[in-house]
């Protein structure tokens, strides 16, 4: 009876180990080790978060999901990022990924809000 | 249900906390953390004192003019009839800033 309670509980609660897991996937399917191309970075950024969003919606949970992709070229630029949600603290979650290889960076985040 | 609000008062709202914040101001790597800080916390809230019946998530990215190019992409699952978002950019001489607000209807 607790195993099947957890189980319910974890259906409307955002884990962000999976979702972790689901982003790395797709970041490295994408772009994997490609240096940095002007003119392929939209098409990589657009399959990033399109990846991740189908990947995300196949988990079947009943959430809403923003993915959000930047991909920025190394040349020693300072970088800064910072987000702020109004939400329900105990189901909405957010998961942010930083990869990087040795031409660019890629941060990718995704908040999960629960319906 | 709620529409999130018009897309002209969202983005001046916005532009409004950046210029708040670094408008006038040089890239500064010891600052430049409590800047993006600031302005998600002031964007946030100011849209929450709206009293409206949504979820607000703003997101802010500031990056030093260096001649590196930077990319950035969302996309969202979610009800297209209540739900939106807003992006935006603004720059000075040192720096690029974009902000992102992303608004969520809650379901009845």
């Amino acid at each position: 009876m607790a195993n099947m309670d957890d189980d319910l509980a974890d259906e409307t609660v955002f884990v962000v180990e999976d979702v972790r897991k689901v982003v790395k996937e797709s970041i490295e399917v994408t772009i994997g080790d490609n240096a940095y191309q002007q003119n392929r970075v939209n098409q990589w950024t657009t399959n990033v978060v399109e990846q991740s969003l189908s990947q995300l919606s196949k988990l079947g949970k009943p959430f809403k999901y923003i993915v959000t992709c930047v991909i920025m070229q190394k040349t020693g630029a300072g970088v800064q990022s910072a987000s702020a949600c109004f939400w329900d603290n105990t189901t909405d979650g957010n998961c942010s990924v930083t990869w990087e290889n040795k031409s660019m960076y890629c941060i990718v985040s995704v908040f999960g809000l629960a319906i | 249900m709620e529409e999130y609000n018009s897309g002209d008062e969202l983005y001046l709202c916005v532009f409004q906390c950046i210029e708040g914040v670094i408008g006038g101001t040089d890239y500064n790597q010891s600052k430049v953390n409590q800047w993006t800080a600031s302005i998600v916390e002031q964007s946030l809230a100011h849209l929450v004192k709206q009293g409206r019946p949504l979820k607000y998530m703003v997101n802010c990215t500031i990056m030093q003019k260096s001649g590196a190019g930077l990319h950035t992409a969302n996309s969202c699952y979610w009800d297209t009839t209540t739900d939106g978002c807003c992006t935006v950019r603004w720059e000075n001489r040192t720096m690029y800033c974009v902000v992102s607000v992303f608004v969520v209807a809650l379901a009845l």
